[in-house]
């Protein structure tokens, strides 16, 4: 929160944002995630990687608080386990983009924004700016079920922005986006850690998370998993156990065979 | 941010609006301008339409969010079927039909809520359990109020139907329904920003803190409460509920705050006018109010749907 102060925090004692010990966590009864055993400090940016079933959006799920039935483990969000977070301040921890909208009612965009509202710092963003930061300025009037796929997505991702948590989880955020578009969000999402702020997404494409992430989660869909930096887990071996084929890299551009 | 001038502009149009209705509703009619009939007849009937009207509209405004369904209307929980079986049971032991009524919606709507527990208790968004729920209690109340009806003696089969699809003639002075529908009105008042979150999803409004299981809870109990109230008072009436807050959305306001004072006012207005045509319009005989209102209502909704979808 104090700007002076962050900059003098020594590394080892800072508490970090997020912490899970032993989270495990089943679907149709097959183990997908064992023992997850994981640290996201403040200023990191984790792409979750995993083929599809591997369960990345249920670690999401599970990181934010959301019920995930036949989960083990303890998940912290500031040192603090997360069950014991109210449910007010809990918001100001951590924001999730889920992978799909619910868009029942006809809202429009602007006041989508305004309601996704929680915490106004000194360094929050406003709309007008993310919304101009994500390239839907354009859009503030119009209804968010009324958008194409990729105009929602950027519009999910403004309004977790906007929630000003100390830390994102955001499933997906560019599946949807054309190439101009993805290489705007990843641009946007390499600044968006500064501070005492991180995120963690789950996304697809290695050259992407090389440009865009710091560190990666690589689920091997089995319950194994392996956490590092981006340079360790973004290799040959660990993208074929990941997604089952080969990979060979040209000048940081990752192919698969 | 919008100037909020069109949003207290319509507010202060619909008042004038609804006021004028009133006295229209309250002036005419067989015997004329009489003082001592207007205040002995008229107005308690009108003061009952008003409430009605306005519980009814909020009701289905509290509902469509809670189930997360623009076309839920106060009905689809099963009260009004508890009621009929309630204000049948009334007439058969020739007790009063309105303490029927009202014991048979708490039945129902307490039946609702043991049920809905474990919908509600979840975080998640649960809604289409819920109004399944909803929709097999009203099917079990009205398949046992269409037994009843059956076993109604012949001379109080008519006043029998003529309560099920809704009727003013009888309702009492009581300013139940007015204070039910200006305290619901409020609650949805001071919890505007909350109620709107919930139109984002269950998930989604519990991640930027809001207390979604209370919030839901409450929603059905005032709700529950508020159809209870106006069953109670003069039977089943249709479409107001279901109608109100649905153009309202369609007209373009969005806001929940906004839309409870819009659905508060033009719900008693909708259902005052329709009482008035169902009383004048082949005088002294009186036409069900429900029926009336339906039949000039929905044909304008349909133009208006038909216009807007171009």
């Amino acid at each position: 929160m104090n700007p002076a102060a962050q900059g003098f925090a020594p590394a080892a004692s800072r508490v970090p944002l997020l912490q899970t010990q032993g989270l495990t966590l089943k679907a149709a009864g097959r183990v997908l995630v064992d023992a997850l055993d994981w640290r996201v400090h403040a200023g990191e940016r984790w792409c979750v990687i995993g083929r599809n079933g591997a369960g990345k959006s249920l670690v999401l799920r599970a990181l934010a608080g959301l019920g995930v039935p036949g989960r083990a483990g303890e998940v912290l969000w500031q040192g603090r386990p997360q069950q014991d977070w109210p449910v007010v301040a809990a918001a100001a921890t951590r924001a999730l983009m889920p992978q799909q909208a619910q868009d029942r009612f006809a809202l429009t965009v602007e006041r989508t924004l305004a309601l996704s509202q929680v915490v106004v710092s000194s360094d929050s963003r406003t709309a007008g700016e993310l919304m101009s930061a994500l390239d839907i300025a354009t859009l503030s009037a119009r209804r968010a079920d009324q958008l194409s796929g990729g105009e929602r997505q950027r519009v999910a991702l403004a309004q977790c922005a906007m929630q000003g948590a100390a830390l994102m989880l955001l499933d997906e955020p560019v599946s949807f986006q054309d190439p101009a578009h993805q290489q705007l969000v990843g641009r946007w999402l390499a600044e968006a850690a500064t501070g005492e702020r991180a995120w963690i997404a789950s996304a697809h494409d290695p050259s992407w998370i090389g440009r865009v992430a710091t560190h990666v989660l690589a689920l091997f869909g089995d319950g194994c998993w392996q956490a590092g930096p981006v340079d360790d887990i973004l290799s040959e071996d660990v993208l074929e156990r990941t997604y089952g084929c080969a990979w060979r890299s040209v000048e940081d551009v990752w192919i698969p065979a | 941010m919008r100037p909020r001038d069109p949003a207290i502009l319509r507010i202060a149009l619909l008042a004038l609006a609804t006021a004028l209705v009133a006295a229209l509703a309250l002036g005419l009619g067989s015997g004329g301008w009489d003082w001592a009939l207007i205040v002995s007849l008229r107005a308690p009937r009108v003061a009952a339409a008003a409430g009605v009207g306005s519980l009814l509209a909020l009701a289905g405004l509290a509902l469509q969010v809670l189930l997360r369904n623009p076309l839920a209307d106060p009905y689809v929980l099963g009260h009004s079927s508890g009621a009929s079986v309630g204000a049948l049971t009334a007439l058969l032991l020739g007790a009063q039909l309105w303490i029927g009524a009202a014991a048979g919606a708490l039945v129902a709507g307490l039946a609702l809520l043991w049920l809905a527990r474990p919908a509600l208790a979840a975080a998640d968004d649960a809604s289409p359990r819920l109004i399944l729920l909803g929709a097999m209690l009203a099917a079990v109340f009205g398949a046992i109020a269409t037994l009843m009806l059956a076993l109604v003696p012949d001379q109080r089969l008519r006043g029998a139907i003529f309560w099920m699809v809704g009727d003013l003639s009888g309702a009492d002075a009581s300013l139940w329904n007015l204070a039910g529908a200006g305290l619901f009105a409020a609650w949805l008042w001071s919890r505007g920003r909350s109620v709107d979150r919930l139109m984002l999803g269950a998930d989604a409004a519990w991640l930027l803190g809001e207390p979604v299981r209370r919030l839901r809870l409450e929603l059905l109990v005032f709700a529950s409460l508020a159809v209870g109230l106006a069953v109670a008072t003069c039977g089943s009436i249709g479409f107001v509920g279901l109608v109100v807050a649905q153009g309202w959305r369609l007209a373009g306001v969005l806001r929940t705050r906004e839309l409870a004072l819009l659905s508060l006012l033009s719900g008693a207005s909708l259902l005052m006018a329709a009482d008035l045509l169902a009383r004048i319009v082949v005088a002294p005989l009186e036409l069900p109010v429900g029926a009336v209102m339906a039949l000039i209502g929905a044909p304008c909704f349909i133009w208006f749907l038909a216009r807007g979808v171009k």
